[in-house]
Protein backbone atom coordinates (compact mmCIF):
# COMPACT_ATOMS: atom_id res chain seq x y z
CA UNK A 1 0.00 0.00 0.00
CA UNK A 2 2.79 2.48 1.02
CA UNK A 3 4.69 1.61 -2.03
CA UNK A 4 1.82 2.74 -4.47
CA UNK A 5 1.08 5.45 -2.37
CA UNK A 6 5.04 6.81 -3.11
CA UNK A 7 4.69 5.87 -6.77
CA UNK A 8 1.28 7.73 -6.25
CA UNK A 9 3.22 10.92 -5.72
CA UNK A 10 5.95 10.47 -7.69
CA UNK A 11 3.55 10.36 -10.76
CA UNK A 12 1.88 13.28 -9.47
CA UNK A 13 4.94 15.50 -9.07
CA UNK A 14 5.77 14.32 -12.64
CA UNK A 15 2.28 14.96 -14.16
CA UNK A 16 2.61 18.15 -12.46
CA UNK A 17 6.17 19.19 -14.12
CA UNK A 18 4.64 18.31 -17.56
CA UNK A 19 1.77 20.24 -17.16
CA UNK A 20 3.72 23.19 -15.79
CA UNK A 21 6.44 23.21 -17.84
CA UNK A 22 5.36 24.66 -21.47
CA UNK A 23 3.81 27.48 -19.14
CA UNK A 24 7.02 28.46 -17.21
CA UNK A 25 8.87 28.23 -20.37
CA UNK A 26 7.28 31.28 -21.77
CA UNK A 27 7.22 32.76 -18.49
CA UNK A 28 10.98 32.89 -18.30
CA UNK A 29 11.43 33.36 -22.54
CA UNK A 30 9.39 36.58 -21.84
CA UNK A 31 12.29 37.70 -19.63
CA UNK A 32 15.09 36.57 -21.17
CA UNK A 33 17.67 39.34 -23.60
CA UNK A 34 17.06 38.11 -27.09
CA UNK A 35 20.58 36.93 -27.60
CA UNK A 36 19.76 33.92 -24.98
CA UNK A 37 16.77 33.03 -26.73
CA UNK A 38 18.49 31.05 -29.36
CA UNK A 39 20.83 30.39 -27.30
CA UNK A 40 21.99 26.34 -27.32
CA UNK A 41 21.89 24.38 -25.02
CA UNK A 42 19.04 26.46 -23.44
CA UNK A 43 20.66 28.59 -21.39
CA UNK A 44 18.79 28.58 -17.47
CA UNK A 45 20.82 31.13 -15.68
CA UNK A 46 20.58 34.88 -17.45
CA UNK A 47 20.11 38.24 -16.44
CA UNK A 48 16.62 38.95 -16.35
CA UNK A 49 15.46 41.73 -18.67
CA UNK A 50 12.27 43.59 -18.82
CA UNK A 51 12.79 44.97 -22.00
CA UNK A 52 10.26 42.82 -24.39
CA UNK A 53 7.62 43.95 -21.90
CA UNK A 54 8.99 47.77 -22.65
CA UNK A 55 9.45 47.54 -26.12
CA UNK A 56 5.52 46.16 -26.00
CA UNK A 57 3.67 48.72 -23.60
CA UNK A 58 5.33 51.52 -26.57
CA UNK A 59 3.81 50.30 -28.81
CA UNK A 60 0.11 50.00 -30.18
CA UNK A 61 0.19 46.73 -28.03
CA UNK A 62 -1.31 49.25 -25.20
CA UNK A 63 -4.15 50.36 -27.36
CA UNK A 64 -4.61 46.58 -27.70
CA UNK A 65 -4.93 45.87 -24.08
CA UNK A 66 -7.33 48.82 -23.03
CA UNK A 67 -9.45 47.56 -26.09
CA UNK A 68 -9.63 43.52 -24.30
CA UNK A 69 -10.10 45.34 -21.15
CA UNK A 70 -13.34 47.53 -22.27
CA UNK A 71 -14.57 44.69 -24.65
CA UNK A 72 -14.65 42.15 -21.61
CA UNK A 73 -16.10 44.26 -18.67
CA UNK A 74 -18.76 46.34 -21.17
CA UNK A 75 -19.20 42.85 -21.98
CA UNK A 76 -19.63 40.73 -18.56
CA UNK A 77 -21.65 44.25 -17.06
CA UNK A 78 -24.76 44.44 -19.79
CA UNK A 79 -25.10 40.35 -19.71
CA UNK A 80 -24.99 40.62 -15.69
CA UNK A 81 -27.84 43.45 -16.17
CA UNK A 82 -30.20 41.18 -18.79
CA UNK A 83 -28.76 37.70 -17.34
CA UNK A 84 -29.72 37.98 -13.71
CA UNK A 85 -33.12 38.59 -13.73
CA UNK A 86 -33.90 36.46 -17.00
CA UNK A 87 -32.62 33.43 -14.63
CA UNK A 88 -34.22 34.43 -11.49
CA UNK A 89 -37.86 34.43 -13.42
CA UNK A 90 -36.55 30.96 -15.21
CA UNK A 91 -35.54 29.52 -11.38
CA UNK A 92 -38.79 31.16 -9.81
CA UNK A 93 -41.93 30.73 -12.40
CA UNK A 94 -43.18 27.93 -14.31
CA UNK A 95 -44.08 28.26 -18.20
CA UNK A 96 -44.89 26.50 -20.90
CA UNK A 97 -41.54 26.82 -23.09
CA UNK A 98 -39.23 27.01 -20.22
CA UNK A 99 -37.42 24.15 -21.31
CA UNK A 100 -37.34 25.35 -25.14
CA UNK A 101 -35.31 27.93 -23.62
CA UNK A 102 -33.66 26.13 -21.73
CA UNK A 103 -32.61 24.05 -24.60
CA UNK A 104 -32.06 27.51 -26.96
CA UNK A 105 -29.10 28.55 -24.20
CA UNK A 106 -27.83 25.51 -24.09
CA UNK A 107 -28.05 25.30 -27.92
CA UNK A 108 -26.03 28.97 -28.27
CA UNK A 109 -23.03 27.06 -26.05
CA UNK A 110 -22.44 24.29 -28.57
CA UNK A 111 -22.61 26.42 -31.95
CA UNK A 112 -19.22 26.25 -33.22
CA UNK A 113 -18.40 30.68 -33.58
CA UNK A 114 -17.81 30.61 -37.13
CA UNK A 115 -22.17 30.11 -37.07
CA UNK A 116 -22.23 33.69 -35.62
CA UNK A 117 -19.10 35.33 -37.26
CA UNK A 118 -21.09 35.27 -40.72
CA UNK A 119 -23.58 36.72 -39.91
CA UNK A 120 -22.09 38.79 -37.64
CA UNK A 121 -19.70 39.98 -40.48
CA UNK A 122 -22.12 40.61 -42.84
CA UNK A 123 -24.56 42.90 -40.69
CA UNK A 124 -21.71 45.05 -39.12
CA UNK A 125 -20.31 45.80 -42.64
CA UNK A 126 -23.74 47.34 -43.15
CA UNK A 127 -23.39 48.78 -39.58
CA UNK A 128 -20.53 50.37 -39.50
CA UNK A 129 -19.62 48.38 -36.54
CA UNK A 130 -16.63 46.93 -37.89
CA UNK A 131 -13.40 47.18 -35.84
CA UNK A 132 -15.12 48.46 -32.95
CA UNK A 133 -15.68 47.63 -29.44
CA UNK A 134 -19.65 48.00 -29.44
CA UNK A 135 -19.48 45.14 -32.06
CA UNK A 136 -16.91 43.00 -29.81
CA UNK A 137 -19.65 43.43 -26.77
CA UNK A 138 -22.75 42.80 -29.08
CA UNK A 139 -21.27 39.42 -30.48
CA UNK A 140 -19.91 38.54 -27.05
CA UNK A 141 -23.03 38.92 -25.43
CA UNK A 142 -23.99 35.46 -27.73
CA UNK A 143 -22.13 33.74 -25.16
CA UNK A 144 -22.15 35.39 -21.87
CA UNK A 145 -25.80 36.00 -21.89
CA UNK A 146 -26.03 32.23 -22.09
CA UNK A 147 -23.76 32.17 -19.57
CA UNK A 148 -25.41 33.82 -17.00
CA UNK A 149 -28.98 32.84 -17.47
CA UNK A 150 -27.13 29.28 -17.02
CA UNK A 151 -24.71 29.66 -13.99
CA UNK A 152 -27.06 32.43 -11.85
CA UNK A 153 -30.38 29.99 -12.60
CA UNK A 154 -28.71 27.15 -10.32
CA UNK A 155 -27.75 29.68 -8.16
CA UNK A 156 -31.17 31.04 -7.49
CA UNK A 157 -32.59 27.60 -7.34
CA UNK A 158 -30.19 26.82 -4.25
CA UNK A 159 -31.98 29.98 -2.47
CA UNK A 160 -34.66 29.06 -0.39
CA UNK A 161 -38.37 30.37 -1.18
CA UNK A 162 -39.46 30.65 2.01
CA UNK A 163 -37.07 33.93 2.36
CA UNK A 164 -38.56 35.89 -0.50
CA UNK A 165 -42.33 34.94 0.72
CA UNK A 166 -41.75 35.82 4.23
CA UNK A 167 -40.47 39.61 2.29
CA UNK A 168 -43.64 39.29 0.50
CA UNK A 169 -45.71 39.22 3.57
CA UNK A 170 -44.38 42.43 4.80
CA UNK A 171 -45.93 43.73 1.34
CA UNK A 172 -42.60 43.62 -0.83
CA UNK A 173 -43.07 43.99 -5.10
CA UNK A 174 -41.37 40.98 -7.06
CA UNK A 175 -38.39 42.66 -7.90
CA UNK A 176 -37.85 44.57 -4.71
CA UNK A 177 -37.66 41.16 -2.60
CA UNK A 178 -35.36 40.32 -5.39
CA UNK A 179 -33.04 43.36 -5.11
CA UNK A 180 -33.21 43.11 -1.49
CA UNK A 181 -33.43 39.83 -0.10
CA UNK A 182 -32.23 37.57 -3.14
CA UNK A 183 -29.27 39.09 -4.89
CA UNK A 184 -27.46 40.25 -1.86
CA UNK A 185 -27.55 36.32 -0.44
CA UNK A 186 -26.33 35.39 -4.29
CA UNK A 187 -23.46 37.99 -4.79
CA UNK A 188 -20.50 35.11 -4.56
CA UNK A 189 -22.83 33.84 -7.56
CA UNK A 190 -22.92 36.73 -9.18
CA UNK A 191 -18.71 37.30 -8.67
CA UNK A 192 -18.13 34.33 -9.51
CA UNK A 193 -20.38 34.36 -12.56
CA UNK A 194 -18.77 37.77 -13.69
CA UNK A 195 -15.45 36.98 -13.16
CA UNK A 196 -16.30 33.74 -16.01
CA UNK A 197 -17.57 36.24 -18.04
CA UNK A 198 -14.83 38.73 -18.23
CA UNK A 199 -12.51 35.63 -18.93
CA UNK A 200 -14.30 34.43 -21.90
CA UNK A 201 -14.30 37.37 -23.58
CA UNK A 202 -10.64 38.34 -22.39
CA UNK A 203 -9.86 34.84 -24.30
CA UNK A 204 -11.68 35.42 -27.18
CA UNK A 205 -9.59 34.96 -30.22
CA UNK A 206 -12.02 34.32 -33.54
CA UNK A 207 -14.30 37.33 -33.05
CA UNK A 208 -11.83 39.95 -32.68
CA UNK A 209 -9.54 38.50 -35.50
CA UNK A 210 -12.49 38.48 -37.45
CA UNK A 211 -14.47 41.03 -36.45
CA UNK A 212 -11.38 43.91 -35.89
CA UNK A 213 -8.86 45.79 -37.78
CA UNK A 214 -6.77 48.12 -36.38
CA UNK A 215 -8.86 50.51 -33.89
CA UNK A 216 -10.52 47.71 -32.18
CA UNK A 217 -7.32 44.83 -32.06
CA UNK A 218 -7.55 43.06 -28.89
CA UNK A 219 -4.31 42.20 -27.06
CA UNK A 220 -4.82 38.39 -28.50
CA UNK A 221 -5.08 39.62 -32.08
CA UNK A 222 -2.64 42.12 -31.47
CA UNK A 223 -0.04 39.36 -30.22
CA UNK A 224 -0.65 37.04 -33.00
CA UNK A 225 0.10 40.24 -35.29
CA UNK A 226 3.36 40.33 -33.64
CA UNK A 227 4.11 36.68 -35.12
CA UNK A 228 3.13 37.84 -38.60
CA UNK A 229 5.06 41.19 -39.50
CA UNK A 230 7.52 41.51 -37.19
CA UNK A 231 9.89 38.65 -37.97
CA UNK A 232 9.79 36.46 -34.88
CA UNK A 233 10.52 38.40 -32.01
CA UNK A 234 10.09 35.65 -29.52
CA UNK A 235 11.30 37.92 -26.62
CA UNK A 236 8.22 40.40 -27.61
CA UNK A 237 5.79 37.50 -28.41
CA UNK A 238 6.62 35.94 -24.89
CA UNK A 239 5.82 39.12 -23.27
CA UNK A 240 2.96 39.45 -25.06
CA UNK A 241 1.88 36.10 -24.14
CA UNK A 242 2.42 36.25 -20.48
CA UNK A 243 0.59 39.82 -20.40
CA UNK A 244 -2.36 38.40 -22.31
CA UNK A 245 -2.92 35.50 -19.35
CA UNK A 246 -1.85 37.57 -16.27
CA UNK A 247 -5.64 38.89 -15.34
CA UNK A 248 -6.96 34.84 -16.67
CA UNK A 249 -4.30 33.39 -13.49
CA UNK A 250 -5.41 36.45 -11.15
CA UNK A 251 -9.17 35.83 -12.01
CA UNK A 252 -8.64 31.93 -11.92
CA UNK A 253 -7.76 32.31 -8.19
CA UNK A 254 -10.31 34.27 -7.22
CA UNK A 255 -12.81 32.53 -8.69
CA UNK A 256 -12.28 29.45 -6.87
CA UNK A 257 -12.36 30.64 -3.99
CA UNK A 258 -16.19 32.74 -5.20
CA UNK A 259 -16.99 29.15 -6.29
CA UNK A 260 -16.44 27.08 -3.55
CA UNK A 261 -18.35 30.20 -1.19
CA UNK A 262 -20.86 30.88 -3.64
CA UNK A 263 -22.31 27.00 -3.23
CA UNK A 264 -21.68 26.83 0.38
CA UNK A 265 -23.18 30.21 0.65
CA UNK A 266 -26.22 29.17 -0.42
CA UNK A 267 -26.79 25.69 0.84
CA UNK A 268 -26.03 26.80 4.49
CA UNK A 269 -28.33 29.19 4.44
CA UNK A 270 -30.96 27.23 3.08
CA UNK B 1 -47.65 26.19 4.25
CA UNK B 2 -50.38 26.40 1.42
CA UNK B 3 -48.41 28.85 -1.04
CA UNK B 4 -45.51 26.13 -0.85
CA UNK B 5 -47.88 23.29 -1.36
CA UNK B 6 -49.26 25.05 -4.53
CA UNK B 7 -45.90 25.96 -5.98
CA UNK B 8 -45.08 21.95 -5.89
CA UNK B 9 -48.10 21.38 -7.39
CA UNK B 10 -47.22 24.63 -10.14
CA UNK B 11 -44.35 22.87 -10.82
CA UNK B 12 -45.56 19.61 -11.70
CA UNK B 13 -48.34 20.74 -14.63
CA UNK B 14 -47.95 23.96 -16.88
CA UNK B 15 -50.57 25.83 -15.26
CA UNK B 16 -51.78 25.73 -11.82
CA UNK B 17 -55.61 25.04 -11.52
CA UNK B 18 -56.45 27.89 -9.27
CA UNK B 19 -54.37 30.69 -8.79
CA UNK B 20 -54.28 33.53 -5.85
CA UNK B 21 -54.31 37.20 -7.39
CA UNK B 22 -50.68 37.56 -6.01
CA UNK B 23 -49.54 34.47 -7.76
CA UNK B 24 -50.89 35.58 -10.95
CA UNK B 25 -49.25 39.10 -10.42
CA UNK B 26 -45.77 37.68 -9.32
CA UNK B 27 -45.92 35.78 -12.47
CA UNK B 28 -46.59 39.06 -14.89
CA UNK B 29 -43.54 40.45 -12.74
CA UNK B 30 -41.31 37.75 -13.48
CA UNK B 31 -42.53 37.30 -17.51
CA UNK B 32 -40.94 41.62 -17.36
CA UNK B 33 -37.86 40.50 -16.15
CA UNK B 34 -37.48 37.08 -18.39
CA UNK B 35 -38.67 39.38 -21.63
CA UNK B 36 -35.18 41.90 -22.16
CA UNK B 37 -32.83 38.88 -21.92
CA UNK B 38 -35.10 37.01 -24.26
CA UNK B 39 -35.40 40.16 -26.83
CA UNK B 40 -31.93 40.87 -27.08
CA UNK B 41 -30.96 36.78 -26.65
CA UNK B 42 -33.25 36.07 -30.11
CA UNK B 43 -31.41 39.37 -31.65
CA UNK B 44 -28.10 38.08 -31.54
CA UNK B 45 -28.68 34.41 -32.24
CA UNK B 46 -31.67 33.75 -33.64
CA UNK B 47 -31.65 36.10 -36.21
CA UNK B 48 -27.84 35.45 -36.66
CA UNK B 49 -29.10 31.88 -37.53
CA UNK B 50 -31.34 32.60 -39.83
CA UNK B 51 -29.38 34.92 -41.16
CA UNK B 52 -27.26 32.29 -41.72
CA UNK B 53 -29.14 29.75 -43.24
CA UNK B 54 -30.55 32.26 -46.05
CA UNK B 55 -26.99 33.13 -46.97
CA UNK B 56 -26.42 29.31 -47.73
CA UNK B 57 -28.66 29.45 -50.57
CA UNK B 58 -27.16 32.22 -52.12
CA UNK B 59 -23.99 32.24 -54.01
CA UNK B 60 -22.45 35.21 -52.10
CA UNK B 61 -19.13 36.69 -52.45
CA UNK B 62 -18.49 39.86 -50.82
CA UNK B 63 -15.90 40.72 -54.62
CA UNK B 64 -19.39 40.71 -56.75
CA UNK B 65 -21.92 42.64 -55.62
CA UNK B 66 -24.87 40.82 -58.26
CA UNK B 67 -24.19 37.38 -55.63
CA UNK B 68 -26.15 39.05 -52.46
CA UNK B 69 -29.60 37.67 -52.11
CA UNK B 70 -29.61 35.82 -55.37
CA UNK B 71 -31.80 32.87 -54.44
CA UNK B 72 -31.33 31.37 -58.23
CA UNK B 73 -29.47 28.25 -57.33
CA UNK B 74 -30.76 27.52 -53.28
CA UNK B 75 -29.27 24.02 -53.24
CA UNK B 76 -25.88 25.32 -55.35
CA UNK B 77 -23.82 25.36 -52.29
CA UNK B 78 -24.82 22.12 -50.68
CA UNK B 79 -24.59 20.11 -54.48
CA UNK B 80 -20.95 21.58 -54.84
CA UNK B 81 -20.51 20.74 -50.99
CA UNK B 82 -21.08 17.22 -51.79
CA UNK B 83 -18.91 17.19 -54.66
CA UNK B 84 -15.98 18.93 -52.98
CA UNK B 85 -12.94 16.93 -52.16
CA UNK B 86 -11.48 19.66 -50.02
CA UNK B 87 -14.44 19.59 -47.92
CA UNK B 88 -14.39 15.88 -47.77
CA UNK B 89 -10.89 16.10 -46.52
CA UNK B 90 -11.74 18.33 -43.80
CA UNK B 91 -14.60 15.92 -42.91
CA UNK B 92 -11.96 13.15 -42.46
CA UNK B 93 -9.40 15.19 -40.85
CA UNK B 94 -11.90 16.21 -38.28
CA UNK B 95 -12.76 12.94 -37.78
CA UNK B 96 -9.22 11.95 -36.81
CA UNK B 97 -8.64 14.88 -34.64
CA UNK B 98 -11.75 14.39 -32.79
CA UNK B 99 -11.42 10.71 -32.36
CA UNK B 100 -7.56 10.29 -31.59
CA UNK B 101 -7.85 13.49 -28.67
CA UNK B 102 -11.25 12.73 -27.29
CA UNK B 103 -9.62 9.19 -26.43
CA UNK B 104 -6.49 10.46 -25.12
CA UNK B 105 -8.29 13.51 -23.05
CA UNK B 106 -10.33 10.34 -21.12
CA UNK B 107 -7.53 7.88 -21.31
CA UNK B 108 -5.31 10.20 -19.58
CA UNK B 109 -8.20 12.65 -17.45
CA UNK B 110 -8.90 9.12 -15.98
CA UNK B 111 -5.81 8.34 -14.98
CA UNK B 112 -5.19 11.39 -13.17
CA UNK B 113 -8.38 11.24 -11.38
CA UNK B 114 -7.88 8.42 -10.25
CA UNK B 115 -4.37 9.49 -9.28
CA UNK B 116 -5.93 12.57 -7.30
CA UNK B 117 -8.34 11.05 -5.40
CA UNK B 118 -7.34 10.90 -2.73
CA UNK B 119 -7.91 12.94 1.00
CA UNK B 120 -4.69 14.05 1.43
CA UNK B 121 -3.67 17.51 2.00
CA UNK B 122 -0.96 17.55 -0.51
CA UNK B 123 -3.15 16.01 -3.45
CA UNK B 124 -5.85 18.78 -2.49
CA UNK B 125 -3.52 21.35 -2.67
CA UNK B 126 -2.11 20.23 -6.21
CA UNK B 127 -5.25 19.86 -7.72
CA UNK B 128 -5.78 23.12 -9.17
CA UNK B 129 -2.25 23.30 -10.71
CA UNK B 130 -4.05 20.70 -13.23
CA UNK B 131 -6.73 23.21 -14.63
CA UNK B 132 -3.84 25.41 -15.97
CA UNK B 133 -3.42 24.20 -19.55
CA UNK B 134 -7.74 24.47 -19.20
CA UNK B 135 -7.77 28.47 -18.16
CA UNK B 136 -4.85 29.93 -20.50
CA UNK B 137 -6.50 31.90 -23.41
CA UNK B 138 -6.07 29.45 -26.05
CA UNK B 139 -4.09 31.59 -27.92
CA UNK B 140 -1.18 31.29 -25.21
CA UNK B 141 -1.64 27.37 -25.29
CA UNK B 142 -1.13 27.80 -29.38
CA UNK B 143 1.84 30.24 -28.71
CA UNK B 144 3.62 28.09 -25.80
CA UNK B 145 3.38 25.08 -28.55
CA UNK B 146 4.39 27.15 -31.25
CA UNK B 147 7.93 27.76 -29.24
CA UNK B 148 8.17 23.94 -28.56
CA UNK B 149 7.54 23.19 -31.86
CA UNK B 150 9.96 25.79 -33.20
CA UNK B 151 13.59 23.74 -33.56
CA UNK B 152 15.20 27.12 -33.31
CA UNK B 153 14.53 27.71 -29.57
CA UNK B 154 12.51 24.65 -28.86
CA UNK B 155 13.86 23.05 -25.21
CA UNK B 156 12.65 20.09 -26.90
CA UNK B 157 13.84 19.54 -29.50
CA UNK B 158 17.10 20.79 -27.75
CA UNK B 159 16.58 17.53 -25.60
CA UNK B 160 16.68 15.65 -28.48
CA UNK B 161 19.21 16.23 -30.06
CA UNK B 162 21.17 16.02 -26.87
CA UNK B 163 20.30 12.60 -26.92
CA UNK B 164 20.97 11.84 -30.14
CA UNK B 165 17.55 11.58 -31.76
CA UNK B 166 17.52 14.88 -33.55
CA UNK B 167 14.09 15.45 -34.99
CA UNK B 168 12.41 18.35 -38.01
CA UNK B 169 9.93 20.24 -37.07
CA UNK B 170 6.84 18.21 -36.69
CA UNK B 171 4.27 20.88 -37.39
CA UNK B 172 5.58 21.56 -40.97
CA UNK B 173 5.56 17.80 -41.47
CA UNK B 174 3.01 16.01 -43.43
CA UNK B 175 3.19 13.05 -41.41
CA UNK B 176 3.52 14.76 -37.73
CA UNK B 177 1.54 17.76 -38.25
CA UNK B 178 -1.97 16.63 -37.12
CA UNK B 179 -0.31 14.65 -34.36
CA UNK B 180 1.50 18.08 -33.00
CA UNK B 181 -1.89 19.51 -32.87
CA UNK B 182 -3.20 16.56 -31.34
CA UNK B 183 -0.96 16.38 -28.44
CA UNK B 184 -1.42 20.00 -27.76
CA UNK B 185 -4.92 19.73 -27.73
CA UNK B 186 -4.59 16.82 -25.12
CA UNK B 187 -2.55 19.17 -22.96
CA UNK B 188 -4.58 21.95 -22.83
CA UNK B 189 -8.35 19.87 -22.15
CA UNK B 190 -7.55 16.71 -20.51
CA UNK B 191 -8.17 19.00 -17.22
CA UNK B 192 -11.77 19.06 -18.33
CA UNK B 193 -12.27 15.28 -19.01
CA UNK B 194 -10.28 15.22 -15.33
CA UNK B 195 -12.47 17.52 -13.50
CA UNK B 196 -15.84 15.59 -14.52
CA UNK B 197 -14.09 11.95 -13.68
CA UNK B 198 -12.94 13.08 -10.49
CA UNK B 199 -15.83 14.51 -9.69
CA UNK B 200 -17.59 11.48 -10.68
CA UNK B 201 -15.35 9.59 -8.68
CA UNK B 202 -15.88 11.41 -5.54
CA UNK B 203 -19.18 10.72 -5.83
CA UNK B 204 -19.38 6.83 -6.03
CA UNK B 205 -21.04 5.14 -3.15
CA UNK B 206 -18.91 3.41 -1.12
CA UNK B 207 -20.36 0.17 -0.35
CA UNK B 208 -19.73 -1.63 -3.40
CA UNK B 209 -16.13 -0.99 -3.10
CA UNK B 210 -16.08 -1.89 -0.13
CA UNK B 211 -17.64 -5.25 -0.92
CA UNK B 212 -15.34 -5.89 -3.63
CA UNK B 213 -12.36 -5.77 -1.72
CA UNK B 214 -13.61 -8.01 1.34
CA UNK B 215 -14.60 -10.01 -1.21
CA UNK B 216 -10.68 -10.40 -1.84
CA UNK B 217 -9.96 -8.20 -5.38
CA UNK B 218 -7.21 -7.05 -6.21
CA UNK B 219 -6.92 -3.31 -6.58
CA UNK B 220 -7.20 -3.63 -10.88
CA UNK B 221 -10.25 -6.27 -10.10
CA UNK B 222 -12.09 -3.13 -8.37
CA UNK B 223 -10.92 -0.71 -11.02
CA UNK B 224 -12.02 -2.79 -13.81
CA UNK B 225 -15.07 -4.68 -12.35
CA UNK B 226 -16.67 -1.95 -9.87
CA UNK B 227 -14.97 1.93 -10.67
CA UNK B 228 -14.92 1.91 -14.20
CA UNK B 229 -18.77 0.72 -14.76
CA UNK B 230 -20.29 3.33 -12.14
CA UNK B 231 -18.15 5.29 -14.45
CA UNK B 232 -19.40 5.23 -17.85
CA UNK B 233 -22.07 7.70 -17.34
CA UNK B 234 -19.40 10.33 -15.94
CA UNK B 235 -17.49 9.18 -19.30
CA UNK B 236 -19.70 9.57 -21.83
CA UNK B 237 -20.63 12.72 -20.81
CA UNK B 238 -17.31 14.04 -20.74
CA UNK B 239 -16.32 12.69 -23.99
CA UNK B 240 -19.53 13.88 -25.89
CA UNK B 241 -18.60 17.39 -24.28
CA UNK B 242 -14.72 17.14 -25.40
CA UNK B 243 -16.39 15.99 -28.95
CA UNK B 244 -18.82 19.21 -29.40
CA UNK B 245 -15.89 21.36 -28.60
CA UNK B 246 -13.15 19.50 -30.62
CA UNK B 247 -15.34 20.41 -34.31
CA UNK B 248 -14.96 24.18 -32.90
CA UNK B 249 -11.01 23.77 -32.79
CA UNK B 250 -9.51 26.77 -34.01
CA UNK B 251 -6.16 29.29 -32.17
CA UNK B 252 -4.11 25.73 -32.61
CA UNK B 253 -4.48 25.29 -36.21
CA UNK B 254 -4.19 28.92 -36.79
CA UNK B 255 -1.14 29.79 -35.10
CA UNK B 256 0.72 26.20 -35.48
CA UNK B 257 0.02 25.09 -38.63
CA UNK B 258 -2.73 27.39 -40.65
CA UNK B 259 -4.17 24.12 -41.82
CA UNK B 260 -1.17 22.94 -43.47
CA UNK B 261 1.21 21.28 -45.02
CA UNK B 262 -1.59 21.49 -47.49
CA UNK B 263 -4.65 20.64 -45.89
CA UNK B 264 -3.39 18.20 -43.36
CA UNK B 265 -4.47 19.71 -40.64
CA UNK B 266 -7.33 21.78 -42.18
CA UNK B 267 -10.56 20.63 -39.75
CA UNK B 268 -14.28 21.55 -41.22
CA UNK B 269 -14.07 24.29 -39.00
CA UNK B 270 -10.63 25.64 -40.64
CA UNK B 271 -12.23 25.50 -44.07
CA UNK B 272 -15.35 27.56 -43.66
CA UNK B 273 -12.96 30.20 -42.07
CA UNK B 274 -10.75 29.98 -44.86
CA UNK B 275 -13.72 30.17 -47.44
CA UNK B 276 -15.59 32.68 -46.10
CA UNK B 277 -12.65 35.43 -45.38
CA UNK B 278 -9.52 34.21 -47.27
CA UNK B 279 -11.61 33.75 -50.32
CA UNK B 280 -14.59 35.71 -49.42
CA UNK B 281 -17.03 32.90 -50.43
CA UNK B 282 -19.39 33.67 -47.69
CA UNK B 283 -22.62 31.52 -49.08
CA UNK B 284 -20.56 28.54 -49.35
CA UNK B 285 -19.04 29.21 -45.98
CA UNK B 286 -22.26 29.30 -44.85
CA UNK B 287 -23.49 26.27 -46.37
CA UNK B 288 -20.60 24.45 -44.74
CA UNK B 289 -21.16 26.43 -41.59
CA UNK B 290 -25.40 25.07 -41.54
CA UNK B 291 -23.82 21.09 -41.90
CA UNK B 292 -21.35 21.82 -39.19
CA UNK B 293 -23.85 23.42 -36.93
CA UNK B 294 -26.22 20.59 -37.82
CA UNK B 295 -23.51 18.03 -36.81
CA UNK B 296 -23.16 19.90 -33.48
CA UNK B 297 -26.85 19.70 -32.60
CA UNK B 298 -27.10 16.20 -33.12
CA UNK B 299 -24.33 15.35 -30.71
CA UNK B 300 -25.78 18.15 -28.27
CA UNK B 301 -29.22 16.15 -28.46
CA UNK B 302 -28.00 12.86 -27.57
CA UNK B 303 -25.61 14.58 -24.13
CA UNK B 304 -29.23 16.35 -23.72
CA UNK B 305 -30.93 12.91 -24.12
CA UNK B 306 -28.01 11.13 -21.88
CA UNK B 307 -28.38 13.42 -18.62
CA UNK B 308 -31.30 16.29 -19.40
CA UNK B 309 -30.30 20.17 -19.87
CA UNK B 310 -28.87 20.37 -16.18
CA UNK B 311 -25.48 19.90 -17.34
CA UNK B 312 -23.18 22.52 -15.66
CA UNK B 313 -21.51 24.92 -18.21
CA UNK B 314 -19.03 25.16 -16.88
Amino acid sequence: MTRRRGLGYGGIIALILLVMFPFLWLLQMSFKPQNDIFAFPPRLLFTPTVEHYVALWTSQFRASFWNSSLASISSTLLSLLLGVPAAYTLSRATFTGQRHIALWVLATRMAPPIAFTIPFFLAYRQLELMDTVTGLVLIYLTFNLSLVVWMMRTFFDTIPRSLEEAARIDGASTWGTFLRVVLPLSAPGVAATAIFCFLFSWNDFFYALILTRTQAMTAPVAVVNFMNYEGWEWGKIAAGGTIVMLPVVVFSVLVRKYLVRGLTAGALKG
Amino acid sequence: MSTLSQYGAEQGSGVPPRQTRWQVQQRRDLLCGLMPALAVLAVVTLAPAVYLVVTSFTPLNLTLPATAWNFSDPVGNYLSLLRDRRFGNSVWVQFKLSFFTVVLQLLIGLAVAMLLNARTRFVEAVRTTFLIPMVLPPIVVAIIWKVLYTPDISPVHWFLKAIGHPMGAMITSPDYALWSIIIADVWEWFPFTMLMLLAALQMLPDEPLEAARIDGATYWQVFWFVILPLLRPAILVAGLFRLIDSIKAFPLIYILTDGGPGTVTEVTNYYAFVQAFNFSYLGFSSAITVVMVGATFFLSWLVVRMVGTEVEVE
